[in-house]
């Protein structure tokens, strides 16, 4: 099989591939409603992957999940590597200020960043103010695992510290 | 070509996966289990599959990354891989699927079908020939459940699938619920098919669950097997023996004992095809 053969397979594979993931129109010839099947269900196994690695997140957006998700995922492909952790990092980033995110949920996108993060020191810290008020520190050390750190907030009333991402 | 017999005796297998160790590890009558070669690390093996390997269950790699069906030639470091995986579990064969998972410098995340086409045949084919070069086991290929069908067919899936077996003397992963799945979304007829495809070349059997959702169905591997599946199970058995068939089970796990039931009603299914098979 000549390079030719292969390249001209190659652009009708990477057309069908782009439709399924963007969600768009197939390429000539496919039958519209399979490729919609199919791209939906390519969807729906990143969000999974994605819901199992940020469950708070996933819990804190309950029925929209699923839509929201959709929409990210028609525009950003998964990271080369499939990290649903990496993945879910740039879904929730994709939120910006639509979404004010819980503080389980701010927990969970801290401690991924830290885990995430390879190379270098990493320290951001988050004030939750839920149920019960803490300090959350998280850690990253350059050649170790991400550590955290919960500090109760006793009697002592503060502001701000919020996650950034 | 590497015309590979099958000399193994596989029998009852499950799927790996770190939320079935437990599971594998209490399961009785099992013969071996499938390992997801990319989930596995460059070094050393997960402790439950180790375990396993030290029961005597046998232990097959199964790719999922190697893209056989794509334009490119397989890469080596990916090959290189589960040649390594292979010998870390001294397995006796390895599996890996016809389709394509990467296309223009992007993952699919999953895996996509191929045109069943002379062209994508003759590609697959040298790809197929490359990977065996690579590894040291013989490789068994498995069709797959596809909810979107390329334009332009030269050929029905048994036919093609034949074909290829037939010229790289590769073995065949019969995967009866992707066939299921295949034969309700495209309107074919599954018994058929499988009275087509090259039985004889079969290494083991995979069976996974799925759903039907608005009358298409969906091979989910993260709900119960289902009837037609079990049939098909039967309706294989009363045609040919198979040296393994395992369940694949990959989300939304179930309770131990709804695993057992089910990997009984694979066995019991297969049972009445064997015996349908030996009263003739």
């Amino acid at each position: 099989m000549s390079a030719d053969d292969r390249s001209s397979y190659a652009a009708r594979q990477a057309q069908l591939l782009d439709a399924l993931l963007r969600g768009g129109a197939p390429p000539a010839g496919f039958a519209a409603a399979e490729a919609d099947a199919a791209g939906r269900s390519l969807r729906r196994k990143r969000d999974r992957a994605v819901a199992r690695a940020w469950p708070a997140l996933a819990l804190q957006l309950g029925e929209e999940y699923e839509a929201r998700f959709d929409a990210f995922a028609r525009v950003v492909d998964a990271p080369a590597s499939g990290d649903p952790l990496a993945d879910g990092l740039a879904f929730a980033r994709s939120l910006g200020r639509d979404v004010r995110l819980g503080d389980d949920a701010r927990a969970e996108l801290l401690l991924a960043r830290a885990a995430i993060r390879r190379r270098g020191l990493f320290v951001r810290a988050a004030w939750l103010r839920g149920r019960r008020p803490r300090l959350l520190v998280v850690a990253r050390l350059p050649r170790a695992g991400p550590l955290h750190v919960s500090v109760p907030a006793g009697a002592r009333g503060r502001d701000g510290g919020g996650a950034s991402c | 070509m590497n015309d590979t017999h099958v000399t193994w005796q596989l029998g009852r297998g499950v799927g790996w996966r770190p939320q079935l160790d437990g599971a594998i590890a209490r399961a009785r009558g099992l013969g071996f289990i499938e390992v997801i070669a990319e989930a596995i690390g460059e070094h050393g093996l997960p402790a439950g599959v180790a375990a396993a390997r030290q029961r005597g269950l046998q232990v097959v790699p199964h790719g999922v990354s190697l893209s056989l069906g794509g334009a490119e030639r397989p890469d080596r470091r990916r090959l290189g891989h589960l040649a390594s995986v292979a010998e870390r579990v001294e397995a006796p064969l390895v599996s890996e699927h016809i389709a394509f998972v990467r296309a223009g410098g992007r993952e699919s995340g999953h895996l996509l079908p191929v045109p069943r086409t002379r062209e994508a045949l003759e590609i697959l084919a040298e790809n197929v020939a490359l990977a065996q070069e690579a590894l040291p086991v013989p490789l068994a290929l498995e069709h797959v459940a596809a909810l979107v069908q390329w334009p332009g067919a030269e050929m029905d899936e048994a036919t093609f699938v034949r074909e290829l077996v037939e010229r790289t003397g590769a073995l065949l992963l019969l995967d009866v619920s992707n066939l299921f799945a295949n034969a309700h979304n495209h309107g074919y007829d599954a018994r058929d098919a499988l009275e087509r495809l090259p039985l004889e070349r079969i290494a083991y059997v995979h069976v996974g669950g799925g759903r039907f959702r608005a009358g298409v169905y969906h091979d989910t591997h993260a709900d119960p097997v289902v009837a037609g599946v079990l049939r098909l199970v039967e309706e294989l058995l009363a045609l040919t023996d198979v040296p393994g068939v395992l369940l694949e089970r990959d989300d939304d796990f179930p309770p131990e004992a709804a695993l057992a039931a089910e990997l009984r009603a694979i066995a019991h299914a297969a049972r009445r095809g064997r015996e349908r098979r030996v009263r003739g």
